[in-house]
């Protein structure tokens, strides 16, 4: 297969004639999927014969918005907004179906890095096994710059008996071989260097001093490793692989036919360590992790933590979708491939150079199906896929991009996930904030309850690395590594040869570059070649990348097992932070670093004082700035280093479910379900995020004034009180839209699809004060619950259906937008409907600071308290309480800073740690600044104010004086989406269950809410037994039932229709005959009595009758 | 049984009387009238605001009761107010609300032809009755204020169009009151503070230092006292510039000298501030206020005299059980 191409989206695939571009709001409206055309010339060879190329149809392959093939690429904002976008549009994510989905990134362990790991079901894997092991999940070569990034795990087990075997995955089904048949089939080599090789760190001079990694049972190991090949009776290379390729024969069906040799010589290329492509590189990788392996077994190295953000990647949306359509691609060509074997073998005419014939066969396999499959994956996020692609989960890795508010949109963009295995679990210890997850991952911006700590979010600093560079060329990592190597070995390292013994820890370390061991160097000069890396890493002009990871693990007791770790790959987190070590002339001085260096380096933080650093290790480098290590949304809270820190985290939460003005492109939005905030405001108190992120296009929220008091009891509680008249003029007025598609060629049977269109029905005049004569609402039309709003004719039955409104409540049609594409007449109609969301009491608000409350009253503005000098009234009313046990201070500080601000008539800069980063910055002599508060303070005494904050208010019903000074001043509220409206569920009688006869359950339905057994008990705990018998039974599934008192049966009885035989007495209504009830089993309506009882017992009855079980009622007066 | 009549005659002192202002002096009478007052200027001084919107093209960007909220909240010219009828209570309509005695019609046409964006104000909207306009707010005593300049003079906002959107509407203004909605609430500010008394305790303010006084006179976010520059004593040069926010007497108590200071509230005095939002003058807003009050009053009288308690509660009666 060759020439791969994807075309940019176009539209109507059929007719070839108007190629007009498909614009993503398009899609979206039309419930499309954004999509360009795939195609690929697929190569046919037989037998050596010339190779025939073939152009094949790959079907339509989902497009990312603002990607190089996205019509939004090289928009700016104002062509974006001609183009019906968002002016701040950031692509990023597909459109699928009209629904927006994001990929959610999720954490893998570090690629190319062998990690020790205990695990108990490693022991579980055959016997003699121990529950150690040296993992290396190792993706595949960038050689040239675009691989497949497909990853295969190597496990490196420990065995009781000394010896380890690799363990990896084929087809589903692990593998594992001794270890020595592998060292050997890898390399034409010797015992002895084998020996060598694995002996040579341990040295009785270092025993016992720091560093030292290597015992003296290394020689009996490499001795036991070598004893097992000798048994097995392989000495040569060739036998090793002889003998793997024997054993892989049958499970690599590609290689069925092929020799042991080749069969083994693949499987060494594909599945061991596959990001190295020299067998010698694989031999020195698995010798290093050998070594690694018995160090952490003899605990002269630490494990390494797979929680821990040291190691750990991201995977990424390109790298999936890659190793996907990979996959795809060869389960195609595969399928091919038999499929033409078949012909040839069955079928004589057939011609293979007759590229009809071909196509002919190949179109039993359709080649549309590999785009199809990549859609929806990312429609669904499940993976339909046999080998797993070495992926921990099938499902979950697309999300719907909820445009609730631009936080909540933003956040999908910076979310990582743990991965779905680790959700169910029952360990805590991977929901754990981890300190090496410092600066890269939020500890603020996690949700609490199920997923807390599972979904994390990148701190605002941290990015990933990628195939690109600063520039945006695609890097060339072969150059990459070629001048890293170059100045490695310029500096002293003693490059990695074959068969090169290397003296081990303390006196060297091994230098592994993207998980190739390249050599070792000296421990004396260590330190000085890492300095010398950063400062090529940081210099514009060197060929090093400025993302480089410079992992040194230095020399320890029992710590991690030291080396130099260099990596270059992309997919790693790196964020930037500030070089003090090098001279600042030379130009820059921001390095970027990664997770995995970091936890050695020495990091200073304006907020953290010397973080208890000893003189002899003196900080390298410094924060640029301490919010740099929380979120984007986190950054957004005021003041957060005055608040208590779970409520930030509540405010995380609370901002990405404001109603709020979610878009400025409204109007060409057909989004299930939009919340709009009519007059949102900018904040007073704003940090510094607010105008770097423009969150102001977005505004969340509106400037309440506030008033801390404890008035008229509708506080408590959380609860809090609305000045009605602010309500009346406009304060958190909002509304939902909501739209319904209409597609004709959706429903109903195929056969009548062509025959219905929209229009109203002449014979039913009733409806056409709502629709129009094409069968669609008046824009501005207010429809009432079960009032029709469209119609449907179908021109064979000559009959027209209407589709009406659900709901409870009246909706106004905000817009019509129809599918023009069809030439007769319309097939899609988006009708979008608004409901009106102003505030009523029950409606959810909140500050920016995790302190939710629900609107209790809607007081009148006369009864408010008044403040006797300016006349103000609050606008919000929450209680004192609130505040003790919750701590918010910045909520308090925020009140006083924006009644300074609004009178100064500027805005405050809340950003967190300014004044630890001022004092740092001021130096340590004035040290000595004022405090927060005082400052505020003094702006408020300035302006006339208490500088407390408080001011004297009087009652606004008597006109007195209240007792106390209340805290008073404009507070940022939020708006939350949790609405009554949306929510109450309230009913007498209604709907009940056709088989129990008991009320039904849902909101939609119009069904109750369960008076469960909990509720019961509590009745009963009361002795509240009329009640409980109200509630549970007379307003439930009440019955009288007809009982045989003779048989005891409920089942059997019935009514006997009977003849009137009453004569029409002249002018009276009928007398209602004497019910007479039968029961059939004993014939006889003798002993018939009725009984109150739930209709669900009868129900039981007759379940039990299905199954032969008859139950008997016995009766009698109860006395 | 004698009763005791415990009539006062309060006295007014206007200070300020501006067409949208007014600071008066209210003497001789308790909290309870002069929050009345308060709660009557607010809440119940009839205006007339739009209350019904029948939209017939609206391209606008924003919706349909966006529209019609903002046009509510256009205060109108409302001296006719009091002589309105509600129409809830109409008699020469029904009820329906749409005839002269109880309803003015506004029309509001307005496209944008232009590639120019359009502000589309109160200035566009045309009343049925030249009595009921929306407000102007242009100061024609302000001399820094381009009065022909009609750019700046546009009146209140409504919406912005661009090229090719239109508005187009009827809307019927109602007599109302604060008290339903926001909307009808003639003030835009009315408050009250109680006069205060200030009594200096001479003999220990002239134990303090000229520092001690400064510093002490400084303690007042509001300028309240001052120094006497020839005698260096303490001066109350504004009395009601105080807050009552206790300030100067915690600074006393800190230095020591408890007892330096004492205010009180005068209990039968307030100094009131009325701003009106363009409605009503302040000045009839005041006086309208005074009428509601008698109105409510009366009410309340007729409730005791009469014997048949059923037909008095007209109106008023409503308001008076808090309806």
């Amino acid at each position: 297969m060759s020439n791969p191409r994807i075309n940019a989206p176009i539209k109507d695939i059929r007719s070839r004639t108007n190629r007009k571009r498909l614009l993503p709001f398009e899609c979206r409206q039309a419930k499309v999927s954004y999509t360009g055309k795939f195609e690929a010339d697929v190569c046919f060879q037989y037998d050596g014969r010339p190779v025939i190329r073939e152009k094949y149809n790959l079907g339509q392959f989902p497009i990312m918005l603002k990607s190089k093939l996205c019509y939004l690429r090289s928009a700016d904002p104002q062509q974006l907004v001609s183009l019906k976008e968002e002016a701040s549009e950031v692509g990023g994510y597909f459109i699928l179906n009209g629904i927006e989905r994001v990929f959610r990134c999720l954490i893998m362990p570090k690629q190319n890095y062998p990690m020790s790991m205990t695990r108990g079901s490693y022991r579980e894997r055959r016997e003699g096994y121990t529950d150690k092991a040296v993992v290396i999940r190792c993706v595949r070569e960038y050689q040239s710059s675009l691989t497949d990034h497909s990853s295969v795990t190597v496990r490196l087990y420990y065995l009781r008996n000394g010896s380890a075997r690799v363990g990896f995955w084929v087809r589903g089904r692990e593998y594992l071989l001794p270890v020595g048949i592998v060292l050997k089939a890898l390399v034409e080599t010797t015992d002895r260097e084998i020996y060598e090789n694995l002996t040579c760190y341990y040295d009785e001079k270092y025993e016992k001093v720091k560093g030292a990694v290597g015992s003296q049972l290394l020689g009996e190991r490499a001795k036991i490793i070598l004893d097992e090949v000798r048994d097995a009776s392989l000495f040569t290379q060739d036998d090793c692989l002889q003998h793997i390729g024997e054993h892989f024969q049958p499970v690599v069906d590609e290689l069925e036919n092929k020799t042991p040799y080749t069969v083994a010589h693949a499987v060494l290329k594909d599945y061991v360590f596959v990001h190295l492509p020299n067998f010698h590189d694989k031999f020195s990788l698995l010798i290093f992790m050998l070594q690694k392996l018995f160090s952490f077994v003899d605990q002269t190295s630490a494990l390494d933590n797979p929680d821990s953000l040291q190691n750990q990647d991201i995977l990424l949306p390109g790298h999936l979708i890659t190793i996907y359509l990979k996959e795809k691609l060869e389960e195609w060509l595969r399928k091919a491939k038999s499929l033409i074997q078949d012909e040839l073998a069955k079928n004589n005419t057939f011609n293979f150079l007759a590229v009809g014939d071909v196509r002919k066969v190949m179109d039993k396999n359709s080649s549309v199906s590999i785009s199809t499959a990549v859609e929806s994956m990312l429609r669904s996020g499940r993976l339909a896929t046999q080998t797993g692609l070495d992926l921990q989960q099938r499902a979950g890795y697309t999300v719907q991009a909820e445009r609730l508010n631009y936080l909540r949109f933003l956040s999908f963009f910076r979310a990582v996930h743990r991965g779905a295995s680790f959700a169910g679990g029952r360990t805590t210890s991977v929901r754990k904030l981890l300190p090496e997850s410092w600066g890269f991952l939020c500890p603020v911006h996690t949700p609490d309850g199920e997923p807390c700590g599972l979904l994390n979010h990148m701190t605002c600093s941290c990015r990933v690395t990628s195939y690109f560079d600063s520039q945006g060329a695609v890097k060339d990592f072969f150059d990459i590594r070629k001048s890293i190597l170059g100045v490695l070995t310029s500096l002293g390292m003693i490059a990695s040869l074959p068969k090169l013994v290397h003296a081990g820890p303390p006196k060297s370390l091994s230098v592994l570059l993207d998980g190739r061991v390249i050599g070792s160097l000296p421990s004396s000069k260590i330190e000085k070649v890492v300095a010398h890396l950063r400062r090529l890493k940081v210099s514009a002009t060197s060929a090093i990348p400025d993302d480089m990871e410079v992992g040194y693990v230095p020399l320890s007791i029992g710590g991690a097992y030291p080396g130099l770790y260099i990596s270059t790959y992309p997919s790693r987190f790196i964020r930037p932070v500030r070089n003090i070590s090098i001279p600042c002339e030379e130009g820059q001085d921001i390095e970027l670093i990664g997770p995995f260096e970091q936890v050695f380096m020495e990091i200073k933080c304006p907020d953290g004082g010397n973080g208890g650093r000893s003189d002899a290790f003196p900080a390298t480098h410094e924060e640029i700035h301490p919010t740099n290590m929380i979120s984007v949304v986190a950054n957004l809270t005021p003041w957060s280093d005055h608040n208590q820190s779970p409520r930030n985290m509540y405010q995380c939460q609370m901002a990405k479910q404001t109603m709020a003005f979610s878009l400025q492109s409204l109007c060409f939005r057909a989004d299930q379900k939009i919340y709009h905030l009519q007059t949102p405001q900018t904040p007073i108190v704003r940090t510094g995020a607010y105008t770097k992120y423009s969150i102001d296009e977005h505004p969340t929220g509106t400037n309440a004034i506030v008033a801390v008091l404890a008035y008229t009891g509708y506080d408590m509680e959380d609860a809090m009180i609305l000045n009605k008249s602010s309500v009346d003029r406009g304060m958190f007025h909002g509304q939902i839209y909501q739209t319904e598609t209409i597609d004709l060629s959706d429903e109903g049977s195929k056969s009548d699809r062509s025959h219905r269109r929209f229009r109203r029905s002449n014979t039913d005049r009733s409806s056409h004060s709502l629709i129009d004569s094409d069968g669609l609402p008046y824009v501005g039309q207010i429809i009432q619950p079960n009032e029709p709003y469209c119609s449907i004719y179908n021109d064979i039955t000559n009959s027209s259906k209407a589709k009406y409104r659900k709901g409870s409540e009246p909706a106004i049609v905000d817009y019509v937008a129809v599918d023009t594409k069809s030439k007769n007449h319309l097939q899609k109609v988006n009708i979008r409907f608004r409901h009106p969301r102003n505030p009523i009491i029950g409606d959810k608000f909140s500050s920016r600071h995790g302190q939710k409350g629900v609107c209790s009253q809607l007081w009148p503005d006369i009864d408010m308290p008044f403040s006797g000098v300016t006349g103000m009234r609050p606008d919000l009313i929450i209680n004192p309480h609130a505040f003790p046990s919750r701590m918010t201070i910045a909520m308090l500080l925020e009140s006083l800073a924006a009644k300074g601000g609004s009178l100064n008539g500027n805005f405050v800069d809340a950003t967190p740690f300014a004044s630890t980063v001022r004092a740092a910055n001021a130096g340590e002599a004035n040290s000595e600044s004022e405090s927060l508060v005082d400052e505020l303070g003094k702006m408020l005494k300035s302006n006339g104010f208490n500088h407390h904050g408080v001011e004297v208010l009087y009652s606004g019903v008597y006109g007195t004086e209240l007792t106390c000074e209340i805290f008073i001043g404009p507070v940022y509220y939020q708006r939350l989406r949790h609405m009554v409206s949306d929510k109450f569920q309230v009913r007498s009688t209604g709907p009940v269950d056709q088989i129990t006869r008991q009320p039904i359950k849902g909101r939609k339905r119009g069904g109750g809410i369960r008076f469960g057994e909990m509720e019961r008990d509590s009745m009963l705990a009361h002795g509240a037994a009329y009640l409980l018998h109200d509630r549970l039974h007379t307003c439930s599934d009440y019955h009288i039932a007809d009982i045989c008192s003779i048989c005891g049966s409920i089942l059997t009885t019935h009514f006997q229709p009977q003849r009137r035989i009453v004569r029409d007495i002249g002018g009276l209504p009928p007398v209602k005959a004497p019910k007479k009830v039968v029961c059939h089993a004993c014939q006889t309506s003798k002993g018939i009595e009725t009984v109150a009882m739930p209709y669900v017992f009868r129900y039981l009855a007759a379940e039990l009758a299905a199954m032969n079980i008859k139950m008997t009622l016995h009766l009698n007066d109860g006395a | 049984m004698e009763s005791v009549s415990y009539q006062r005659f309060p006295k007014i002192k206007i200070r300020e009387m501006k067409d949208d202002y007014l600071k008066f002096e209210l003497r001789e009478t308790d909290a309870s009238v002069a929050n009345a007052l308060r709660r009557v200027m607010i809440a119940e001084v009839p205006t007339i605001a739009i209350d019904l919107v029948e939209i017939e093209v609206n391209s606008s960007v924003l919706n349909d009761e966006f529209i019609a909220h903002r046009l509510g909240l256009i205060p109108l010219t409302s001296e006719r107010a009091m002589e309105m009828r509600f129409s809830r209570d109409c008699d020469a309509c029904d009820g329906d609300g749409q005839c002269e005695y109880c309803s003015v019609e506004f029309h509001l046409r307005a496209k944008c032809v232009t590639d120019q964006t359009l502000d589309v104000t109160s200035k566009d909207l045309y009343s049925s009755d030249h009595a009921v306009i929306p407000v102007d707010f242009s100061d024609p005593s302000d001399p820094n204020e381009p009065s022909d300049n009609t750019e700046t003079q546009r009146g209140v906002i409504i919406v912005k169009l661009r090229r090719g959107q239109e508005l187009r509407l009827r809307a019927i203004a109602r007599k109302g009151i604060g008290k339903d909605h926001a909307k009808w609430s003639p003030a835009a500010t009315v408050t009250f503070m109680y006069e205060p008394e200030i009594h200096i305790n001479e003999d220990l303010m002239e134990t303090l230092t000229l520092e001690e006084k400064l510093s002490w006179i400084e303690s007042s976010p509001t300028r309240v006292f001052d120094i006497d520059k020839v005698t260096q004593q303490v001066v109350v040069v504004d009395p009601e510039a105080y807050t009552y926010d206790d300030e100067v007497i915690k600074k006393a108590e800190a230095m020591g000298k408890r007892g330096l200071i004492d205010i009180r509230a005068k209990e039968d005095s307030f100094i009131f501030t009325v701003e009106s939002t363009g409605a009503v003058k302040a000045s009839q807003l005041f006086l309208n206020a005074i009428e509601i009050l008698k109105q409510k009053l009366d009410a309340v009288r007729l409730s005791d005299d009469t014997v048949e308690a059923d037909d008095q509660f007209g109106e008023l009666g409503v308001h008076m059980r808090g309806g």
